[in-house]
C-alpha cells in the first residue's frame, strides 16, 4: 500500500487561520474518545463565541464524556440540561438575561447564549424546543447540534439523522436483514429553515471545516435573534474508523455531496466552500462508496446499497431545486424580482391595541 | 471457599470485545471443572471512548456465596491476574470516570500476575510499573496489541493466546485442558486449541521482588464529604490559559505526534484540527504538544500538509510527558538526534494513509 | 409586642392594599406581580392555566414587568423556568394533573438542582379518563423528589403563601422548589374575598432572589451540574436532605416574620387545626376538604361529640412532631385522601401511609381510618365528613386497629364479595 497524495491546502484558509482567536474556552482535559470531532466542534465554538457566553448542553457524548463530576474542560459558564430541552434551556437563559438587564438587577450587555444539542436530542427528543426556541424572535439565542449520527452516548443506538442503512446497536445487521435501519437520514437545518420564517439565521457546517464553522457560529451570534448551526462531526467510535480518519472523514462527506455546507442569512440561501464548487459545476463529486467504505457501520453493505446510497444523493443534487436543502423538484413559480424587503416587526406603540 | 478474580485492562472499544470473549470463556472453562462464576465490565467504563483504558473482569469462585460478594462490586478483589492487552497500558490508566492516573498494578493481589502483552522486555516495562510491597510476577505474552471496531472483531487469535497464558500464570484457576474442552466446542476448535497451546507455552515469567520498580507516586483522590462538598451540583470552571488537569488522558495514548520542527511551514494546521487543544504556540510559530492532554489521535499527523512533519511514533519508546520543543529550541540538531532515535527505536512512524 | 398589637401594625403596614373578589388563580397572579417575578412560563392545561392568563394580561397592561413565555410543552415550560431560575431571575411555572406528569424530568431537575422555581398546581385527576376534577395524585407526584409541597384551603391562603413560598425556598438554607397545590374548580374557578396587600409590606417581607456563587453568568463561570458516578450522587443527595429538614425552621421563621409584616396569617405553619383542644376524634385531610371538614366539626360538636379537624398544610417537609402532638390522646382518627395508591398500604392514600408512619412511635396510637374520597372532583360533603366520623368511631369502639381504607361518596355497595380483591375472589 502506497500513500496517496497529500493535498496541499487552500492557501486563502492559511491566511484566515492567523487570526484564529488563540484562547481557548473549551480546554484540553475532556473525557471523549481519541479523534472526537464533536470535541472539536465543542471547541470551535467557544472559541469564537468568547468569554462573556453561557453555555447549556444536553445530555449525551458532550455532557458526559466532558464534565464528570468533580472537573469541568469549560472556561465557560456551562450548565447541563436535559435531552430534549435544548431549546427551553436557551429561552429559560435568555428571558431571564432580558428580563433581569431591563429591570436593572443585572448590567446591561451583549452575553451570547448557546445551548447545543445532539442529533438525538435536537433531532429527535427536543425538536420540538428547537421549533418553539426558533420563533421566539425576542431572544438572542444559538443552538448548535451537534450532529454525530447516533446516540453516541449510550453505545451508538440509531436517531432520526443516523444514515440509512448504517449499522447501531438497535439496528444490527442480522444473518436474516442485512439492514434493518430503514430511515433516511431527516435534514434537520432545512426543516428548521422552512418551518420558520422568523428565525435570522440556519447553517449546516462540517467539523472538518473549522473556519467555515466557526464563521458560522460568529454569524449567528452577531445577527441576533434565534439562530440554528448544525455541524456534522464524524464519531471514531460510532462509525467504526481509525480515530486518525475523523478530520478528513468530515471533509470526505462533503466531497461525496453527503454533507452540504449552506447557510441562510434573513432569507439568503448561501452555499459555501466546496460545495459552493459543486453547486458551480467547478468540482466533481466523489463517489459515495469513497465515504461508506472506509466506516464500519456500513460494511455490510452490497453494491446495491451503495448504488441506493449514491442515487439518492444523486438526486439530491441533479434534481433538487436546492441541491442539499429541500426536496423540491418544481415550482410554479419563476424567481421574485421584489426580493430584498424586509418586514420589521411593529413596535409598542403602534395601532395593533 | 474463596473467589479469584481475572483483571483484563485494556483499550476502550477498540478491544472491548477482545475483553469480552476472554473474560466470558474462562468463565465458561471454569464451570467445566464445576466452579462458579460471572464477569464483571466496570460500570464507569460503560460508555467506553475509544482507546480509554477499561476493564473487564472474570470472576471465578470455588462457591456460589463468594461469587455473589464479588458480583456486588465495580471492581472484584483477589485479582489474581492483571490481563493488559496492550503494553502501553503499563505507563498507567486513567478511565474516563476517574479522577488521577492509577498504576497498572494497582490492584494485584499480593503474589498475583501481572500479564502483559509485549515485544518488550521486563526491564523495560519495569521502568514505568510502580514497585509493590510484596513479590509479585510480571508475565510477558510477546505480541502485538490487537485491535477492532465497536462492530467488527479482530480474530487474529490474540483472544486464545491470552487465555491459555492465563492458564498457566494463574495455577489452576482455570486449567488449559478446561479451556481446551471449551474451545472444542466452538467454531474453529482446532485453531482455538492450537492458540491457547501457544499462549500457555510462549508466556514468560519474572519474579519481581518486593520494592523493584518504578518509583510509585500514586495518591488516591480525597474526596470531600457531603458537608465540603459546593451545593447545587457545581464546579468551578477552568481558569482562562489553564487545562482540566483533574484528567490528563495521556493513558490513552498509543502513539504520540513527534514534530520535525525544522519541516514545519507553521501553516497552524495541526493547532486547530486538534479535538483536544494539544498545539501550544511557540513565540517562533512552531507548535509544541501538550503530552499531558494528547491522547494520540493522529489527526494531527494526518492533516499536516508537510510529508514527514508531524509523524505518530510508538508510545513504548517514550518516557514521561515533558514537551519537546524546549530540546528543540536549546540545540536544534540535538533534538533532530533525539527524533531519529525514537523512530529508530520504534521502527519508523506508525504507518498512516491520506484518503486524498 | 402582643399578638393582638402585632396585628395592628400590619394591618397597618398592608394598608395600601385592597379587598378583591378574585378565583384562587388570580390571588395567585396578585402574589406574583407583588414579588416582581422575572420570568414565568406557560402551557395550557386546566385548571392551574387561568393564573397564566391574569399574569399575561397583567404584563401586557404594564402592571408587571417580566418575561413570559408561551411553551410548548411541559417539559419545556419547566426547563424554561429552571434555567431561568438559575440566571438568578425569580420564575414561576405551573400546571395540572398530566401536564405536571409530561414534565416530570423537568421537574425533578429543578430540585436537584437546588432551585427555588415556585409553582401552581391546579389539582386535577390523572388521564385516562380524560377528567379535569381534583384529585391530589397530580402534585403528589413529586413527593420524594426534593420539592416543598402546601396545600392551600383558600384564595386569600394561595395569594399569601405564594410569597411565603418565594421567601422559604430562596432562603439560602433551603433552595428547593416548592408547589402549591390548590384544589381544581373549588379554588381555581371560584372567586373568594382576598386582602391584596400594598407594595410596601412584600418589599419588606421578601428579599430580592440571590443565587450567590451559583448564578449562571459569566461573571460566574462555573459548570453546572456535571455528571455523577457512585462516588458522589449519595453525598449530593444527603445536601438536598438536609436542606429539605433545615427547611422547617425557615418555614417557621418566615411564618411568624409574615404574621409581623401583614398582621395575619396562621399560628402554626405547619397545620391548620380546628377544635382539636379536647378531641377524642380527628379527621385529617388536605386542601378545600378543610372548609367542609370545619363545619361539620362544628356540626358534631354542637351535637355534643368531641371531634376535630386537621388541614396538613405543608406535605414536604411532613408536619410528624405536629401530628403526633396534636394526636396524642385521640381515640380514634380518619384521614380523607383526595388520592388514590393503589395496591399501597391498607389499600389507603397517601396521605394516610404517611400519618400511620408519623404516629407509629407514639407509645399509644390511636385507631386510624383510611379513607379515600372527592376523587375526580367529585363533590366532599359535611354529611360525607359526618359518615367518615361515624366510622372512624365505630371503628374505634370495636378497637379495630386493621381498617381496610374505605371509599366514601363511591356508588355501590361498601364492599362486595364478588369483588374483594383483597381474597381475589370475582
Amino acid at each position: 500500500m502506497t500513500a496517496p497524495e497529500m493535498t496541499i491546502p487552500d492557501l486563502e484558509i492559511n491566511r484566515r487561520l492567523t487570526i484564529l482567536p488563540m484562547q481557548e474556552f473549551y480546554t484540553s482535559g475532556h473525557r471523549t474518545c481519541q479523534g472526537c470531532e464533536s470535541a472539536l466542534v465543542m471547541r470551535y465554538m467557544a472559541k469564537v463565541a468568547g468569554p462573556r457566553t453561557l453555555v447549556t448542553g444536553t445530555t449525551g457524548c458532550m455532557y458526559v464524556a466532558n464534565t464528570s463530576y468533580n472537573s469541568t474542560p469549560w472556561a465557560l459558564p456551562w450548565a447541563h440540561t436535559q435531552l430534549g430541552s435544548a431549546g427551553s434551556s436557551a429561552v429559560g437563559t435568555a428571558a431571564a438575561l432580558k428580563a433581569l438587564m431591563r429591570k436593572g438587577k443585572i448590567p446591561d450587555e451583549r452575553i451570547n447564549v448557546i445551548a447545543f444539542c445532539s442529533d438525538g436530542g435536537g433531532g429527535d427528543m427536543g425538536l420540538a424546543t428547537l421549533s418553539a426556541a426558533l420563533q421566539d424572535t425576542r431572544y438572542n439565542l444559538l443552538i448548535l447540534l451537534y450532529d454525530n449520527e447516533s446516540y453516541a452516548n449510550t453505545d451508538i443506538q440509531a436517531s432520526g439523522m443516523t444514515p440509512w442503512g448504517a449499522v447501531t446497536a438497535f439496528t444490527p445487521s442480522g444473518s436474516q436483514m442485512r439492514i434493518t435501519h430503514h430511515r433516511w437520514k431527516k435534514n434537520v437545518p432545512a426543516l428548521l429553515m422552512a418551518g420558520h420564517p422568523t428565525g435570522r439565521y440556519f447553517a449546516n457546517a462540517s467539523s472538518g471545516f473549522g473556519m467555515d464553522l466557526m464563521e458560522k457560529v460568529r454569524t449567528a451570534l452577531d445577527v441576533g435573534g434565534p439562530t440554528f448551526v448544525q455541524t456534522h462531526d464524524p464519531c471514531p467510535k460510532g462509525w467504526d474508523f481509525d480515530p486518525r480518519m475523523s478530520h478528513e472523514l468530515a471533509i470526505l462527506a462533503v466531497e461525496c455531496g453527503i454533507t452540504v455546507l449552506w447557510d441562510c442569512l434573513e432569507g439568503e440561501l448561501r452555499y459555501q466552500g466546496l460545495t459552493r464548487q459543486q453547486v458551480d459545476g467547478a468540482v466533481k463529486r466523489r463517489p459515495v462508496a469513497d465515504y461508506l467504505r472506509r466506516q464500519g457501520r456500513f460494511a455490510h453493505f452490497a453494491d446495491d446499497d451503495i448504488d441506493f446510497f449514491q442515487a439518492r444523493i444523486d438526486e439530491m443534487w441533479e434534481d433538487w431545486i436546492l441541491p442539499g436543502v429541500l426536496r423540491i423538484k418544481q415550482t410554479p413559480f419563476g424567481p421574485r424580482p421584489e426580493s430584498g424587503r424586509s418586514v420589521p416587526e411593529p413596535t409598542e406603540g403602534g395601532n395593533h391595541g | 471457599m474463596s473467589a479469584g478474580a481475572v483483571d483484563v485492562t485494556y483499550r476502550g472499544v477498540f478491544q472491548k470485545n477482545l475483553a469480552g470473549v476472554i473474560t466470558k470463556e474462562l468463565v465458561k472453562a471454569a464451570r467445566r471443572e464445576d466452579k462458579f462464576g460471572g464477569t464483571v465490565a466496570r460500570y464507569g467504563d460503560s460508555p467506553e471512548r475509544n482507546g480509554i483504558p477499561a476493564k473487564q473482569f472474570a470472576v471465578i469462585a470455588s462457591d456460589m456465596a463468594s461469587l455473589q460478594v464479588e458480583m456486588t462490586k465495580y471492581e472484584p478483589d483477589n485479582v489474581v491476574v492483571v490481563a493488559v492487552m496492550d503494553d502501553t497500558l503499563a505507563k498507567g490508566i486513567e478511565s474516563w470516570a476517574w479522577y488521577g492516573v492509577r498504576p497498572i498494578n494497582l490492584n494485584l493481589a499480593p503474589g498475583g500476575t501481572l500479564l502483559v502483552i509485549s515485544r518488550q522486555d521486563p526491564a523495560a516495562l519495569l521502568k514505568w510499573i510502580p514497585r509493590r510491597p510484596q513479590p509479585w510476577t510480571l508475565a510477558i505474552l510477546p505480541g502485538e496489541p490487537s485491535f477492532g471496531g465497536l462492530w467488527v472483531y479482530n480474530d487474529d487469535g490474540t483472544d486464545y493466546r491470552t487465555m491459555g497464558a492465563i492458564a498457566r500464570v494463574t495455577d489452576g484457576l482455570v486449567s488449559l485442558e478446561s479451556l481446551i474442552a471449551q474451545a472444542a466446542g466452538t467454531r474453529d476448535g482446532g485453531k482455538r486449541e492450537q492458540q491457547l497451546r501457544e499462549g500457555y507455552e510462549a508466556v514468560q515469567l519474572h519474579q519481581v521482588a518486593a520494592g523493584e520498580g518504578a518509583e510509585d507516586t500514586y495518591v488516591p483522590v480525597q474526596m470531600p464529604d457531603w458537608t465540603q462538598m459546593r451545593e447545587g451540583l457545581v464546579v468551578p470552571a477552568v481558569e482562562v490559559g489553564r487545562t482540566n488537569e483533574l484528567f490528563m488522558k495521556y493513558t490513552t495514548r498509543t502513539a504520540r505526534p513527534l514534530i520535525k520542527f525544522d519541516a514545519c511551514v507553521k501553516c497552524q494546521i495541526c493547532y486547530t484540527v486538534c479535538p483536544d487543544e494539544c498545539f501550544i504556540p511557540t513565540p517562533e510559530g512552531h507548535y509544541d504538544v501538550n503530552y499531558d492532554h494528547c491522547c494520540g489521535c493522529g489527526i494531527c499527523a494526518q492533516s499536516c500538509p508537510v510529508s514527514g512533519c508531524i509523524e505518530m511514533v510508538n508510545e513504548a519508546v517514550f518516557d514521561g510527558n515533558e514537551p519537546l520543543h524546549g530540546v528543540y529550541e536549546r540545540d536544534p540538531a540535538a533534538y533532530e538526534e533525539l527524533r531519529a532515535e525514537k523512530l529508530a527505536k520504534a521502527g519508523g512512524p506508525v504507518p498512516h494513509y491520506g484518503i486524498y | 409586642m402582643t399578638t393582638m398589637e402585632t396585628r395592628a401594625a400590619g394591618t397597618a403596614a398592608a394598608a395600601a392594599g385592597s379587598e378583591e373578589i378574585i378565583t384562587g388563580c388570580d390571588a395567585v397572579a396578585q402574589a406574583l406581580r407583588l414579588a416582581d417575578v422575572d420570568v414565568l412560563a406557560g402551557y395550557p392545561i386546566r385548571p392551574y392555566d387561568s393564573v397564566m392568563t391574569a399574569v399575561s394580561k397583567m404584563i401586557a397592561n404594564g402592571q408587571m414587568d417580566a418575561e413570559f413565555i408561551v411553551a410548548e410543552s411541559e417539559h419545556s415550560q419547566f426547563e424554561i423556568g429552571k434555567h431561568a431560575s438559575l440566571v438568578g431571575a425569580r420564575a414561576f411555572i405551573g400546571s395540572s394533573g398530566v401536564g405536571w406528569m409530561y414534565g416530570m424530568e423537568a421537574l425533578v431537575v429543578t430540585s436537584s438542582l437546588r432551585l427555588p422555581v415556585i409553582a401552581l398546581v391546579g389539582n386535577r385527576a390523572l388521564d385516562d379518563p380524560g377528567a379535569f376534577g381534583v384529585e391530589h395524585n397530580d402534585a403528589l407526584m413529586v413527593r420524594d423528589t426534593g420539592w416543598l409541597l402546601y396545600w392551600v384551603e383558600s384564595a386569600q391562603e394561595a395569594l399569601d403563601t405564594t410569597l411565603l413560598a418565594y421567601r422559604v425556598a430562596e432562603d439560602k438554607r433551603v433552595m428547593l422548589p416548592c408547589a402549591l397545590s390548590m384544589d381544581g374548580a373549588f379554588l381555581t374557578h371560584s372567586q373568594h374575598i382576598v386582602q391584596v396587600p400594598g407594595p410596601a409590606p412584600v418589599a419588606e417581607f421578601l428579599p430580592p432572589y440571590d443565587l450567590g456563587d451559583r448564578r449562571f453568568h459569566p461573571d460566574n463561570p462555573v459548570s453546572i451540574a456535571p455528571q455523577f458516578n457512585e462516588d458522589w450522587v449519595m453525598e449530593a443527595r444527603r445536601q438536598a436532605d438536609a436542606a429539605m429538614r433545615r427547611a422547617r425552621g425557615v418555614i417557621a421563621e418566615a411564618t411568624a416574620d409574615f404574621r409581623r409584616v401583614f398582621g395575619r396569617g396562621p399560628d402554626d405553619p405547619f397545620v391548620d387545626t380546628y377544635r382539636m383542644e379536647d378531641a377524642e376524634y380527628a379527621l385529617i385531610g388536605m386542601g378545600t376538604v378543610g372548609l367542609v371538614g370545619k363545619v361539620a366539626v362544628d356540626r358534631m360538636r354542637a351535637a355534643g361529640r368531641r371531634v376535630g379537624f386537621v388541614r396538613v398544610k405543608w406535605f414536604r417537609p411532613f408536619p410528624r412532631p405536629e401530628l403526633r402532638a396534636l394526636l396524642r390522646g385521640v381515640k380514634g382518627v380518619g384521614i380523607v385522601d383526595r388520592d388514590y395508591s393503589f395496591g399501597s398500604n391498607a389499600h389507603g392514600g397517601v396521605l394516610y401511609t404517611e400519618v400511620a408512619a408519623a404516629l407509629y412511635p407514639e407509645p399509644t396510637r390511636p385507631v386510624i381510618v383510611p379513607f379515600i374520597a372527592g376523587l375526580g372532583g367529585r363533590e366532599v360533603s359535611v354529611e360525607n365528613i359526618e359518615e367518615m366520623t361515624d366510622i372512624t368511631e365505630e371503628l374505634t369502639a370495636r378497637g379495630e386497629l386493621d381498617a381496610s381504607c374505605q371509599w366514601i361518596g363511591v356508588r355501590g355497595p361498601a364492599s362486595d364479595p364478588r369483588y374483594d380483591v383483597e381474597r381475589g375472589a370475582r
